[in-house]
């Protein structure tokens, strides 16, 4: 959904062919989310399919270039209107972990350890990237959205660390 | 070069045990991060590395000084350590100036010399503008840049932060750390206590303690992080 929804953001600027945008869209995302040139031309072609951009040409190294419509330009608005709803988002396979981990009897403390390396090591990753980050703003803001991703989990960490170690008092 | 030691360290206040047993590292161009939950020792270790508390066993050296046999324990503190903590900075009556020229002037360094030096680590901290400003006109992110300045004056290559990002907000948090990180990077060795991931985020090694012990570390290592 959001890969369709950027084509649109990045269209919405000027028109654009396919190489392009994917250059622009892992620029403005950090390359955080690689995107293949295949799920460009397919979004592409269902964005046209649906009326949301139009071919208007070819570029002179024969480049189809693509525009926004109207519709287009509603679809986009109407997204950035809209917040994300929870539900939207995937479920937490770490939360379960440590729920299973629960239930089940399992060594809590070693769950809780062997995660918390792992998410400082991403962490410490996403800093790095973030410190020699040459792109714009957009790309330091998506990494800052995984650093404070990471760190809430790592807070969540800490979290059930204290609260199970009461419990087990 | 390891730039400040602890060996087998303990700290007991009373009955209780602080520090029981750590030993820690850190080398010219490091940073670590020493994190725990409230009461690991924290901040005490950080006291002991500084040579502001002293162990109840084990061994403190500072540039391969002993800190138990040599005699002014002071003169090394003042020569060698720098410290930022999170409040209790600045002193209000004197300038962002004069807050940095003081360590050098109690060390017996004349204002005439002390004030060009503080004047040029101010720049190197980026607020070479505010100098003849007073503590109570500055952002908090100034002020605390200037803390790091009075920290790092007189080439002091031990820097010992204690939650140096307290009320900051996490833009400005990272300016800071960004600072403490380049402080690193020109060879100094910084230790960091922090209870917030993402500063610990920017270390070389992060340490974990808890009930005086160090639980983790070493794992979390990046050997490309310069």
């Amino acid at each position: 959904m959001s890969i369709r929804l950027s084509l649109l953001a990045l269209l919405s600027s000027g028109p654009r062919y396919g190489y392009q945008l994917r250059v622009e869209f892992e620029a403005s995302t950090g390359a955080t989310w690689p995107l293949n040139i295949g799920q460009v031309y397919t979004t592409l072609s269902r964005l046209e399919r649906d009326g949301l951009v139009e071919p208007v040409g070819a570029d002179e190294q024969g480049r189809v270039v693509h525009t926004i419509t109207e519709a287009g330009r509603e679809e986009l608005a109407r997204w950035f209107s809209t917040p994300v709803a929870q539900t939207d988002r995937p479920r937490d396979e770490l939360a379960i972990k440590v729920a299973m981990a629960v239930a089940g009897g399992v060594d809590v403390a070693e769950v809780i350890h062997t995660q918390r390396m792992a998410t400082m090591r991403a962490l410490q990753e996403l800093t790095r990237a973030k410190r020699s980050a040459a792109g714009g703003l957009a790309q330091r803001l998506v990494l800052d959205s995984l650093i404070f991703k990471a760190e809430a989990e790592q807070r969540w960490l800490d979290h059930c660390e204290a609260v199970s170690k009461e419990k087990n008092r | 070069m390891s730039v400040v030691e602890l060996r087998d360290v303990t700290r007991e206040h009373g009955q209780v045990h602080a520090l029981r047993g750590v030993s820690l590292e850190v080398s010219a161009g490091e940073l670590v991060a020493v994190m725990g939950p409230s009461g690991s020792g924290k901040s005490t270790l950080l006291n002991l590395a500084g040579g502001l508390d002293r162990p109840t066993s084990g061994v403190v050296t500072i540039e391969g000084e002993d800190l138990s046999r040599v005699k002014d324990v002071a003169a090394i503190r003042r020569n060698r350590v720098g410290y930022v903590f999170q409040d209790l900075n600045l002193i209000p009556s004197l300038t962002a100036a004069e807050n940095v020229m003081l360590p050098r002037e109690l060390d017996g360094v004349r204002a005439g010399r002390a004030r060009p030096e503080a004047l040029a680590v101010l720049a190197e901290v980026g607020v070479e503008e505010i100098a003849d400003r007073f503590p109570e006109e500055l952002s908090g992110g100034q002020r605390q840049r200037v803390a790091i300045a009075r920290a790092l004056v007189g080439e002091r290559r031990l820097l010992l932060a204690d939650e140096p990002t307290g009320a900051l907000d996490t833009a400005t948090g990272d300016e800071i750390l960004e600072l403490l990180r380049a402080r690193c990077d020109a060879g100094a060795a910084v230790l960091l206590v922090t209870h917030e991931p993402r500063y610990a985020a920017w270390a070389d090694r992060v340490i974990y303690l808890r009930d005086g012990l160090i639980a983790e570390t070493g794992a979390v290592r990046l050997e490309s992080a310069r």
